[in-house]
């Protein structure tokens, strides 16, 4: 090992002698199994963009006086101690493509279908500024999934954050694909980010917009498990820093996260391996501000665009209260909880009318959704609780009021049952319930 | 004047070796060349402070040379204040135009024991939940407790309209770590309704980074002392959400590689819990009332920061999730919302009796409810279907349609006088509206005409 602190003196004290020192120069120390530790780079910043010889890439994660840590997000080839290190003089950047709608890309410049690189990259930061608080508008329009349960009971307005939580296997990928489809000829640019789903997954998921028509305006980006975990943790910010240049132009943008916990997953293991002190389930304690800053991007700008997000997080028997569900509920400005109970019951979409939330409510929605959408509200919580307690009693003893109740709940609960990529419009929305306003009307 | 060059730097925690003695612990520093970067000093040995940054520490570079800006963060200490929205640095965010006048740091207050008073009149929220089981008295350090989702902002809200807006007296809005949305809400909803020029809001919202966050407390309080010191006021302080406080403090802490303690708290977060709370104090000049929406993480109620917040709190009002599941708002927890106004010889032993009464109905309610799940309703005594019908109205009777909601819920805001409540309570106590169907008691005002 001498050798190469001797050397890497030697080599520093020769360049600046010779004046050439166009990058600053540093070499690799140790290698660790996603970060490098280098001696050298006096001047670098944080966040640089540093090469490895032409064998990996990465960006300065941390300074040392000593040393700094690289964290590598390109590898090709073995990294060994004594390596070459550049700092490029400039911050670390993603690379994106306008050629990317209809395809399925990483956030460095791939296709990763064809296989190939694209040919027309431009460079985009890996995270903005936070958005200035009067540049925000308020959030009034409506996202249309198509889905009754949502759009009537807890719809969702562009510019909203409606987390999609539920076990495994209860339909939380189909609501986002039936969103994606139901925004045809709406001028939405729809980005769906896949985080650690299996390829195999990714690649229907591909079909399967393609095939329903939706990939002229959809963009996919993937990062797989086997990828180097930094990838993934940069992959949403850079999804967003994407949507954002978009919003700027006043575009519509939704943007599906699937899925957040697997994200708050690799950014432990990422956290852990840099030696942070873990707090709540062995979770650092930023974990919070990772989601937080990532999920205020969703607004509504108000030069007209927006960034609508449905991030998912998957959960563990039906548990919505562990420690990283409640923080993105907190993040969030509502969620539609999916119970597997409701999903064998054949109950589709499998939505828990009792605990999913709109913050936003009627204030997107217009107005004839949102008076028969509240009516609905009511006359069905209501009905679920009281199904609950009258379960065993005899219906014929039952007041005239309760029996009613009893007879519409069923009727409301059967009519938001609604089967994958078959979207209703607001009008047949409304129709199914006129026997509740009707009769209000009276 | 340089007084040291960067050494080291990881996220927002920097290293500084100085070439100065003339730096303090709190001064803040900044980079010569480019001010966009700034720190606050935390530790300092004879050669090197350890600082944390202020703001995104990307692009800055090794070897900068720093210089020392002020004593510590300074915010408007005027009546420039009013009206304004600022960031936890005191900087005006509402792209209006700001002249300062007056500047003081906003770390260095507190209030002596002699100083605090604690004699003060009743407050009527007309929330008919809070009134009836945690009535408050202006002073007071009100907690508003629940997990995520439950409706903790909607009740802030809520008591913004109804206490802010009918008495005389000063707000100060902080919002530490909450949504941006709902920040210019607030502040489109303020300035529609003409009640933005007795109002100063500051955000450190979750975007930002956790220095911004927990600094903006220490603004907000800086602004509610000026009101009260200075332009002797009553003043309402609404703090969305203090949690949030601690949770940045935990952030800075492992930044700095501190030890923590259980759940990665800051060893010293009882200490700078403590700080923040005496603060909030009234005194002969006026008083400060506050409201503090305080989030449970992963809904554990004995979480050690919730712990540590509500032992400072006059009073709570605990949010519940399977009452929000009902679709009941405000989703209050009757058994764990409570004040210390509950006392026979304050509230009078008329209110004080039909409390007790209500608890003791609701409390056979939950064991009657079990039962039921097993006999079914046919199977109980006369006296216990009695006390299970009644229970299910007053259940009922406590939602209330809140005028912020009406979006939601389509439903117009009631503001309901105790008088009435406590007829209501008492009517439906005593068996008169036992013909009455439940469903007629939901999200009404009063009842009784």
């Amino acid at each position: 090992m001498d050798d190469i602190w001797t050397s890497n003196l030697k080599d520093t004290v020769d360049s600046i002698k010779n004046n050439n020192n166009v990058y600053t120069t540093g070499k690799v120390v140790k290698v660790n199994e996603y970060n490098v530790e280098v001696t050298g780079l006096n001047d670098v910043t944080f966040y640089e963009e540093v090469n490895i010889t032409e064998k990996a890439s990465g960006y300065v994660f941390g300074i040392y006086s000593d040393r700094v840590i690289v964290a590598l997000v390109n590898i090709k080839e073995e990294i060994k101690p004594g390596d070459m290190v550049y700092a490029l003089r400039k911050e670390f950047k993603c690379l994106f493509s306008l050629d990317s709608v209809g395809k399925v890309i990483d956030v460095f410049g791939n296709d990763l279908i064809a296989g190939k690189r694209f040919d027309n990259l431009v460079e985009l930061k890996v995270e903005n500024p936070p958005l200035p608080l009067m540049d925000r508008g308020l959030v009034k329009r409506e996202m249309l999934t198509g889905i009754t349960g949502i759009d009537l009971i807890y719809p969702i307005g562009k510019g909203q954050r409606q987390l999609i939580i539920g076990d495994k296997k209860t339909g939380k990928t189909q609501i986002c694909l039936d969103t994606i489809v139901n925004q045809k000829d709406k001028n939405v640019l729809c980005i769906y980010v896949a985080l650690g789903k299996t390829k195999k997954e990714v690649k229907d998921i591909y079909y399967e917009l393609t095939r329903r028509g939706a990939a002229s305006y959809t963009i996919i980006i993937a990062s797989f498990h086997d990828e180097l975990p930094t990838r993934t943790y940069l992959t949403p910010y850079v999804a967003l820093s994407i949507a954002e240049s978009f919003m700027l132009q006043t575009y519509d943008v939704l943007v599906c996260i699937d899925d957040l916990k697997k994200h708050a997953d690799i950014y432990r293991q990422i956290s852990l391996a840099s030696k942070k002190t873990p707090g709540r389930d062995a979770y650092p304690s930023d974990i919070f501000y990772t989601h937080s800053r990532m999920l205020e991007k969703g607004c509504q700008h108000r030069n007209g665009g927006s960034i609508t997000i449905l991030p998912i997080v998957e959960t563990k028997g039906g548990d919505i209260t562990d420690y990283i569900s409640t923080n993105i509920i907190s993040i969030c400005d509502g969620q539609i909880v999916l119970s597997s109970k409701n999903f064998t019951k054949g109950e589709k979409p499998a939505i828990d009318y009792g605990l999913s939330v709109s913050r936003l409510g009627g204030n997107v929605q217009d107005d004839n959704m949102k008076k028969v959408g509240s009516k609905v509200r009511i006359e069905l919580l209501s009905y679920l609780d009281v199904r609950q307690i009258y379960e065993l009693a005899n219906i014929d003893e039952m007041s005239e009021d309760l029996q009613r109740r009893l007879r519409e709940g069923k009727v409301i609960l059967d009519n938001l049952k609604q089967y994958k990529f078959s979207p209703k419009t607001k009008k047949e929305m409304i129709d199914s319930y006129k026997f509740l306003t009707e009769k209000n009307a009276k | 004047m340089v007084v040291g060059k960067i050494i080291s730097i990881f996220d927002i925690s920097i290293e500084v070796i100085l070439n100065s003695d003339t730096v303090k612990i709190g001064d803040i520093l900044t980079v010569q060349d480019n001010r966009e970067y700034s720190f606050e000093v935390v530790t300092i040995n004879n050669v090197s402070a350890t600082c944390i940054s202020l703001g995104s520490t990307r692009g800055l570079q090794k070897g900068a040379s720093v210089i020392k800006l002020s004593e510590g963060i300074e915010f408007e200490y005027s009546d420039n204040i009013l009206g304004r929205v600022f960031d936890a640095y005191g900087n005006p965010i509402d792209s209006m135009k700001f002249n300062s006048v007056n500047k003081k740091n906003i770390n260095n207050n507190t209030v002596t024991l002699k100083e605090v008073d604690v004699n003060a009149d009743i407050l009527w929220t007309g929330i008919k939940v809070i009134d009836f089981f945690a009535p408050l008295q202006k002073g007071f350090r009100m907690g508003l407790l629940g997990g995520a989702g439950v409706g903790k902002t909607v009740l802030i809200k809520e008591l913004i309209h109804n206490v802010y807006a009918s008495i005389n007296a000063h707000a100060v809005f902080v919002g530490v770590g909450e949504r941006s949305r709902e920040g210019k809400e607030l502040y489109e909803e303020m300035k529609e309704s003409n009640l933005l020029d007795k109002m100063s809001i500051v955000f450190g919202g979750m975007g930002d980074n956790p220095v911004s966050r927990s600094k903006s407390v220490y603004s907000g309080l800086t602004m509610a002392e000026y009101l009260r010191d200075e332009k002797k006021k009553d003043v309402l302080l609404f703090v969305d959400n203090i949690y949030r406080f601690v949770q940045a403090k935990s952030e800075i802490a492992t930044e700095l590689k501190q030890l923590l303690i259980e759940n990665g708290y800051p060893s010293d977060m009882s200490n700078d819990i403590s700080k923040i709370e005496e603060r909030i104090s009234s005194t002969e000049n006026g008083s400060i009332t506050s409201f503090q929406a305080i989030y449970i993480p992963a809904d554990d109620y004995n979480d050690e920061a919730v712990q540590i917040i509500t032992s400072y709190m006059d009073g709570q009002i605990v949010l519940d999730r399977k009452i929000a599941e009902l679709g009941l708002y405000p989703a209050i927890d009757v058994f764990k919302s409570t004040s210390k106004l509950i006392d026979i010889e304050k509230i009078g032993e008329r209110h004080f009796k039909l409390v007790e009464e209500v608890l003791r109905y609701l409390t056979r309610y939950k064991e009657l409810e079990e039962i039921i799940a097993i006999l079914g309703i046919e199977e109980l005594s006369e006296e216990d279907k009695r006390i299970f019908y009644r229970s299910r109205k007053l259940r009922y009777y406590f939602s209330q349609p809140m005028f912020v909601a009406e979006a939601y819920t389509n439903i117009p805001g009631q503001f309901v006088k105790i008088e009435d409540i406590l007829i209501d309570v008492e009517n439906i106590l005593n068996g008169v509206y036992d013909n009455v169907d439940e469903s007629k008691f939901l999200f009404i005002g009063k009842y009784h005409e």
